[in-house]
């Protein structure tokens, strides 16, 4: 269900003016992206801000790649209850995802999110994604947190009037799903990006691996005086009765 | 005052003003889930609810991630995609409304007068706690009721009742098995020293005749025909959920429960401990370790007091939730139901109640701030949360100390009252 095939043939041009499908090079150079984190602990908002220049075509499907890394999950469910409310969030993972294993037990996933830019007025793209944070394995130093980076997504575009591929010779040619409900295989177009940020870093709390020894000692030992303590209590009440 | 908590000694008032309360709190949370964005609906609900939906769709409910729950609960959800979404949640405040009135008439079987009892069911029925949880759309008063029911059906002596009810609980949830031993030792022939062959010859008694005697003590009749019926609910009801959805039924509704370590952190006293130790040589052994309080608790309890299961479940259940690996707040209604039973024989005043009550809510406090901090700020405060889940151990068990404490046995208590 979620497998999509990456081809990537690359030729190089130094045509500035070229014209693709009535998109003007310079309007696909100018593209910017951009991604922060919202908020703070395990819970965040990773938003992903899509720059346009001005004229932009009239109807174009617009496909972010994020690359997230093994610290890092969404809750398709919770993304399933977003698609259903006023937000209209359309994502794509390509592996099943595993709510409750810690980072050092599973892998790094993608996710894919699907937009639409209908005619000049949309200049901006802005779309948020709920992540969560996993736990890590506790630090043995120092380390009272692991740093977790994000990297910036890959912009893929597709045209609705213009899927001859013989027109983009220039650019990385990317198959992935048509839309978010992967029945589909299309053809995409990679833009190279001037990204403004290279990665978002995050940082996530860890234990303190070098307090094991009295972390285990501290915990038998309340958890045995408590139970000493209420098994007495309990057999000498009973003795009196 | 004494006006007002004068109607919460009427039967009349007290049952339909709770469901009222529940129904507007169910009603609320529809409005700030649409409106807010914090939810009200816990997210339990809506795994209960796409599990239910798988079954729509003719698959199983285990294909919902998360879903660890027996197959019989989104069975019973289907309407909420049915019919409508708030569906469960007004079951569950129905049953947690049963749940009090199973705790009246248990109380006035017991030949608590309806007032006194009245009051002490208002202390479920008025309780904040299991009206978030059950209008939030957790499906813990479905487990309530059915463990009220059996312990009703057991004073009643409507043994074929109770042990079906009992074999639906365990299966359920796994955590009222712990309530077969007490059973077992309560339905048993009591033996009463100083009678037959022991009062002939108590000098020559040896070990080994004791032994047998005790052993013999469970061939009875009652004992019996509870263990079969409850036996038969609870692996019918297995075989059939197995046959329909394999191996993944036994994983998620048992064994996930049974080898549960739950690395992230809750109110248990060994979180901590197991989280820097999962993936070491001694988590194994600590596992084991963590299980033996536990058990040993278990043990003694179901001995002492299986004369009196009210009490005997109560303290079963504060001691299993408490010194458990793995535990979060729903668990504590777990035996929050069954405080109510208890109370009537507390020599308490009310204002060591209160005293009490406001330890185990400073308990939880001194736990949630650190967790909050942690979870929403990522502010590094593991050490804080370890000792605060300490802390709340020993306050429980110094609580479940003054129980035992201050109880007076039935018969105590009905002279109490009669001598009043």
């Amino acid at each position: 269900l979620y497998n999509f095939v990456l081809t990537i043939p690359v030729y190089f041009s130094d045509d500035k003016d070229q014209n693709i499908c009535g998109i003007g090079r310079q309007w696909l150079e100018s593209i910017l992206v951009s991604t922060e984190c919202n908020g703070n602990g395990f819970h965040r908002e990773m938003v992903t801000t899509v720059k346009f220049s001005p004229d932009v075509p009239n109807v174009l499907n617009v496909l972010l790649v994020h690359k997230l890394p093994r610290g890092i999950y969404v809750d398709p469910y919770q993304l399933a209850t977003l698609n259903d409310s006023d937000s209209h969030l359309q994502i794509l993972l390509d592996s099943p995802i595993n709510l409750e294993a810690p980072a050092h037990r599973t892998g790094g996933f993608s996710a894919l999110l699907y937009a639409t830019l209908v005619g000049q007025r949309s200049k901006l793209l802005k779309k948020s994604i709920p992540i969560h944070c996993r736990y890590h394995e506790p630090s043995f130093g120092d380390q009272k947190a692991v740093i977790v980076n994000i990297g910036s997504p890959d912009l893929l575009l597709r045209s609705e009037t213009c899927n001859d591929g013989s027109n983009f010779k220039s650019y990385s040619i990317v198959d992935a799903p048509c839309t978010a409900t992967n029945s589909s295989i299309c053809s995409w177009v990679q833009i190279r990006l001037n990204k403004e940020q290279s990665h978002v870093s995050l940082q996530i709390p860890v234990g303190d691996g070098s307090l094991v020894i009295h972390v285990i000692c501290g915990t038998l030992l309340v958890t045995f005086i408590c139970c000493s303590a209420l098994s007495l209590k309990i057999w000498k009440h009973r003795v009196l009765t | 005052m004494e006006r007002y908590t004068s109607w919460f000694a009427k039967k009349h008032f007290l049952f339909p003003a709770s469901f009222i309360i529940r129904l507007a709190l169910v009603i609320y949370g529809d409005y700030q889930d649409r409106t807010m964005e914090v939810k009200y609906t816990d997210i339990d609900y809506h795994v209960f609810t796409d599990a239910a939906r798988f079954i729509t769709q003719g698959e199983s409910p285990c294909n919902r991630s998360t879903y660890r729950y027996a197959p019989v609960l989104a069975w019973i959800l289907t309407p909420n995609i049915y019919l409508n979404f708030t569906f469960g949640k007004i079951l569950f405040i129905l049953c947690d409304v049963l749940t009090g009135l199973l705790i009246y008439q248990y109380l006035c079987l017991r030949g608590i007068s309806s007032e006194v009892a009245c009051r002490v069911c208002s202390l479920w029925l008025l309780n904040p706690l299991p009206m978030g949880v059950s209008s939030r759309g957790n499906a813990e008063s479905i487990l309530t009721a059915l463990v009220l029911c059996t312990l009703l059906c057991l004073e009643g002596r409507r043994l074929t009742w109770a042990a079906a009810l009992y074999g639906l609980s365990v299966h359920m949830k796994i955590y009222p098995v712990t309530y077969a031993l007490p059973i077992a030792l309560a339905l048993r022939t009591q033996v009463t020293p100083g009678v037959g062959r022991e009062a002939v010859h108590p000098q020559r008694r040896g070990w080994g005749s004791s032994l047998w005697g005790f052993l013999r003590s469970f061939l009875n009749g009652e004992l019996l025909l509870f263990a079969v019926v409850a036996a038969i609910v609870f692996f019918g009801l297995g075989a059939l959920f197995y046959h329909m959805y394999g191996w993944d039924f036994l994983h998620e509704t048992y064994l996930y429960h049974l080898t549960r370590r739950d690395i992230r952190h809750n109110f248990s006293p060994y979180f901590y401990m197991l989280y820097l130790t999962a993936d070491s040589e001694w988590s194994q052994w600590l596992g084991l370790a963590a299980f033996v309080p536990q058990l040993a608790l278990l043990l003694l309890v179901s001995w002492v007091h299986h004369r009196d299961l009210a009490l005997c479940c109560f303290l079963h259940t504060a001691i299993f939730v408490s010194f458990n690996k793995v535990c979060t707040s729903q668990y504590f209604l777990w035996y929050l139901c069954l405080l109510p039973l208890v109370i009537p024989n507390l020599s308490l005043s009310t204002w060591q109640g209160v005293a009490l009550l406001a330890l185990w809510f400073t308990g939880q406090g001194a736990w949630l701030g650190p967790a909050y901090f942690l979870e929403f700020k990522g502010h590094n405060t593991f050490l804080a949360i370890w000792l605060a889940g300490l802390l709340f151990l020993v306050i429980n068990c110094f609580i479940l100390v003054q129980i035992v404490v201050h109880y007076r046995p039935v018969a105590q208590a009905a002279q109490g009252r009669k001598d009043k």
